[in-house]
């Protein structure tokens, strides 16, 4: 489990090594969405299975995923951290399904 | 054509004749016809600077070739079921080890008709705009369409 960022404020005025790194940690531990889009020809039964296949989600919540792509055009399946996020967005794509990633702000 | 479920799990398609091998080996000729390769289009969505470049560099062409393996799997299957049976009535196997290869050459294909002659939403289709290509184009779409929810139904799940 990653480790909680600390306040950097404490540390600035006494050492600016310490701020440069704290922004670092920050940057990288910073979650990452998996977002998958809406496109032409994926059927919604696919998408469901797919769903269901890479994250092992179940039947419900997978099928409530893939509407959420049907009717708003896109759905963040997944929220973690980035390697993680990579690899899920990575197979979604081998699977066909239209999938971003982007970085919680 | 006439398509049942195997007791192994998979699926049988019984050719009829040629005009169904036409349209079995229209699947990869579809499927390569697209302007965009799949993989380019999906690897342009991974477009945060923190991720675009290696992206590019090593999951793209992964997925190229996967997604061109899985088009060369069907063209192959089609032309050796195509030969066993002279080009007449015949039967053409896809096993459950084979049905995502089959699954991604079908949508591959399909994509590719729906970039070229963009039909839309069921909903807001106009028959009325169809031309002889788009209207053949079209049909070999749902007969894509209807054997992949043959696979999804029968085979994948």
């Amino acid at each position: 489990m990653p480790r909680s960022p600390q306040p950097f404020e404490k540390h600035a005025m006494a050492d600016p090594d310490t701020l440069t790194t704290t922004r670092q940690e920050t940057a990288t531990t910073l979650p990452w969405n998996v977002v998958v889009h809406d496109d032409p020809v994926n059927l919604t039964e696919y998408v469901t299975w797919v769903f269901m296949k890479v994250f092992g989600y179940g039947e419900k919540k997978a099928a409530a995923l893939m509407m959420q792509v049907h009717r708003a055009g896109r759905s963040i399946v997944w929220t973690g951290e980035r390697e993680k996020a990579e690899f899920y967005a990575q197979q979604l794509q081998a699977h066909q399904l239209r999938t971003s990633l982007e970085k919680v702000s | 054509m006439r398509i049942q479920q195997t007791l192994e799990g998979g699926l049988r398609i019984d050719v009829m004749d040629g005009g169904d091998w036409n349209v079995l080996g229209g699947i990869p000729h579809d499927a390569l016809s697209a302007d965009e390769p799949l993989a380019e289009r999906l690897g342009a969505l991974i477009n945060h600077e923190a991720l675009a470049e290696d992206w590019q560099e090593f999951i793209v062409p992964d997925l190229d070739e996967a997604f061109r393996s899985d088009v060369a799997h069907v063209a192959a299957a089609v032309a050796e079921a195509h030969s066993q049976a002279g080009g007449g009535e015949g039967p053409l196997w896809i096993t459950r080890d084979d049905a995502m290869k089959w699954y991604s050459a079908l949508n591959q294909a399909r994509l590719a008709i729906e970039d070229r002659h963009r039909f839309g939403p069921e909903e807001d289709f106009d028959p009325a705009r169809l031309t002889a290509e788009s209207g053949a184009a079209l049909l070999r779409s749902m007969l894509y369409l209807n054997l992949q929810k043959f696979l999804l139904a029968v085979v994948m799940r």
